[in-house]
């Protein structure tokens, strides 16, 4: 086989296999993207275009189901409690995160690799062995279904990914930059929050996107601490995906999903460049 | 670590005020994981010695190692363990052979690279319910739009939720569509990295499409092959969501992963104390399978 495929002309054999694998990723990516094409495109369904064989492609588009759901006093707070919990907690991991992932970096601290290590294996804990134990505890508390407790819940996975993403960005920034401040009489922090953290912000702001993002998404810890009034849209989803009394409510599910998964893919494509960056890097150094 | 020595001097006149604020940096996490992290696992642990009170609604009384002996002789324990790893088996090396794949595809030079890069984004950040919850309503035997596109050349239809076997394959077919992208972007930033040379003199030395991925790309790929299998690996032990939106463990046991097992036996058979002991035994078995794994990259990494 080695012999026959060396023998062709070099030149060929290339356009050719290019041209395969240009439509080969093209073919592929379409595939990829159907799934959430289809679940835009049934969100703007009629009930009697949705349930049809063949499934329809084209139809008079309502967004009736939107106004519908959205009107309904459940969703809206869903999806407000959703906002807070999950930038209550991107923001909480982020300022915390941050500041240990630059004392990992930068600050000799005896000890403080030990406690960087042990982080880093927390993410080998399964989430139902806290999710049990956050219950029982959340109960005794009367602290269930509130706000905070989830935005607490939360900091368990995202102040670890924080702090070890956040770390290998500033030990790739040059020394010199905090050193010649303290020099010229800056205190450690004041290196920190006037030099380093502005330098930084670019990775800062799109840690935090993506921290968010984890937090948006998060099922386990919402579906056990919250009951009525902190509910989040991934149980509400959740619920309609789960519920087998009223049959497939996929108006509602594809509408609710649709709405749950543009934000995020708008804060994705914004911070693309990072994302792919923060996970190769993630990759080969974490 | 290397300036530590450099530095050693300096340490003569430590202050304890500058002490404070180099720990200060560290204490707001050190601080918070210990109450949210620490001690839920530690609590955990107490929980699964003891016999668990309703009325206080938390350990009650030390029983030693008795919740686990009764979970070591629980059947479906063992049995959600073998589907998990059986859904582990399958999904961890398609994924990343299909991530590869598709990012050697997507790296082709062409005008629409980026762009098909960028889309790749899209399936990564739907949440993973919402992914379990839209593939239900597309793999449905009846109205789904998958049955219809096999029916068209003639195959199926297929009883994706319905057959025990066909249902754990859905279960990897979604998880491959919401995880592959991921790898796919790792992969294509790894592929472009790849010393270009290298490949020419496999060319010149007359090496086939084959023997060169074999014994020249595999090689070079391998330290970050076995990183991303890492990753995967610490995101699909705790595969939960996906299962919980599609197949809720269905039909019977069949996709019932050890996190949904867990859950089901804590939150609706309210059986904290045996659920904890479960819980402990997935996090020794998670630690030492990740160790292993660690190791086994880090020697790969040196072998190469």
């Amino acid at each position: 086989m080695t012999s026959i495929d060396t023998s062709t002309p070099r030149r060929r054999r290339r356009s050719l296999s290019h041209g395969a694998r240009i439509a080969g990723a093209i073919f592929i990516s379409v595939l990829f993207l159907f799934p959430v094409f289809w679940m835009v495109l049934t969100s703007f369904k009629e009930q009697a275009d949705i349930f049809t064989t063949p499934p329809k492609l084209f139809f008079d588009a309502t967004v009736r189901t939107y106004t519908e759901y959205f009107t309904r006093a459940d969703i809206p707070q869903r999806l407000l409690n959703t906002v807070i919990v999950a930038t209550g907690a991107g923001i909480l991991s982020i300022v915390v995160g941050t500041l240990s992932g630059y004392a990992l970096a930068r600050i000799r601290l005896r000890g403080a690799a030990t406690f960087g290590v042990l982080i880093l294996m927390s993410r080998g804990v399964p989430p139902i062995a806290l999710a049990v134990p956050m219950f029982l505890v959340a109960r005794n508390m009367g602290l269930t279904d509130k706000h905070i407790t989830l935005i607490l819940a939360y900091c368990t996975f995202l102040i670890p990914y924080v702090m070890w993403l956040m770390r290998s960005f500033f030990v790739s920034l040059p020394k010199e930059l905090e050193e010649s401040a303290m020099i010229d009489g800056c205190s450690r922090f004041g290196a920190f929050f006037k030099i380093i953290v502005p330098i930084s912000m670019p990775g800062i702001l799109s840690t935090l996107i993506f921290s968010i993002i984890l937090a948006w998404e998060e099922l386990l810890f919402a579906l056990v601490l919250t009951s009525r009034d902190a509910v989040t849209i991934p149980v509400a989803i959740a619920g309609i995906a789960g519920d087998t009394e009223t049959g497939a409510n996929w108006a509602a599910l594809t509408a609710v999903g649709t709405i749950t998964v543009i934000p995020v893919v708008v804060f994705a494509l914004l911070v693309q460049k990072w994302l792919i960056q923060g996970l190769a890097d993630g990759a080969t150094k974490g | 670590m290397s300036t530590d020595t450099a530095r050693r001097p300096r340490r003569a006149r430590t202050q304890w005020g500058d002490l404070a604020v180099r720990w200060s940096f560290m204490l707001p996490t050190i601080v918070l994981l210990i109450a949210v992290l620490a001690y839920p696992i530690w609590y955990t642990i107490e929980i699964s010695f003891s016999s668990f009170d309703m009325m206080t609604f938390g350990a009650g009384e030390w029983i030693g190692w008795e919740n686990y002996a009764y979970v070591i002789e629980d059947y479906r324990f063992w049995e959600s363990l073998w589907v998990t790893l059986v859904y582990l088996v399958f999904a961890l090396p398609i994924q990343i052979v299909l991530g590869f794949g598709i990012a050697y595809l997507i790296n082709a030079e062409w005008g629409g690279r980026g762009l098909l890069r960028a889309l790749f984004i899209i399936p990564m950040v739907v949440a993973p319910v919402v992914a379990g919850g839209i593939w239900r309503m597309l793999l449905d035997p009846i109205w789904g739009v998958v049955n219809w596109a096999f029916g068209l050349v003639g195959l199926g239809p297929f009883d994706w939720f319905g057959d025990p076997n066909l249902a754990m394959a859905t279960i990897i077919i979604i998880d491959t569509w919401r995880w592959t992208p991921f790898i796919v972007l790792i992969a294509t930033a790894a592929l472009l990295a790849l010393p270009r040379d290298v490949f020419e003199a496999a060319k010149i030395d007359g090496a086939g499409r084959w023997a060169t991925l074999w014994s020249v790309a595999l090689p070079l790929l391998a330290p970050i092959i076995a990183a991303t299998f890492v990753i995967r690996w610490l995101g699909a032990v705790k595969m939960f969501d996906i299962v919980l939106a599609s197949t809720l463990g269905g039909p019977g046991k069949a996709t019932s992963v050890i996190n949904l097992f867990i859950y089901e036996e804590a939150f609706r058979s309210l059986n904290f104390a045996e659920s904890s002991a479960m819980a402990m035994i997935v996090l020794v078995l998670t630690m030492l399978l990740t160790g292993v794994f660690l190791i086994g990259s880090r020697k790969l990494e040196k072998m190469y």
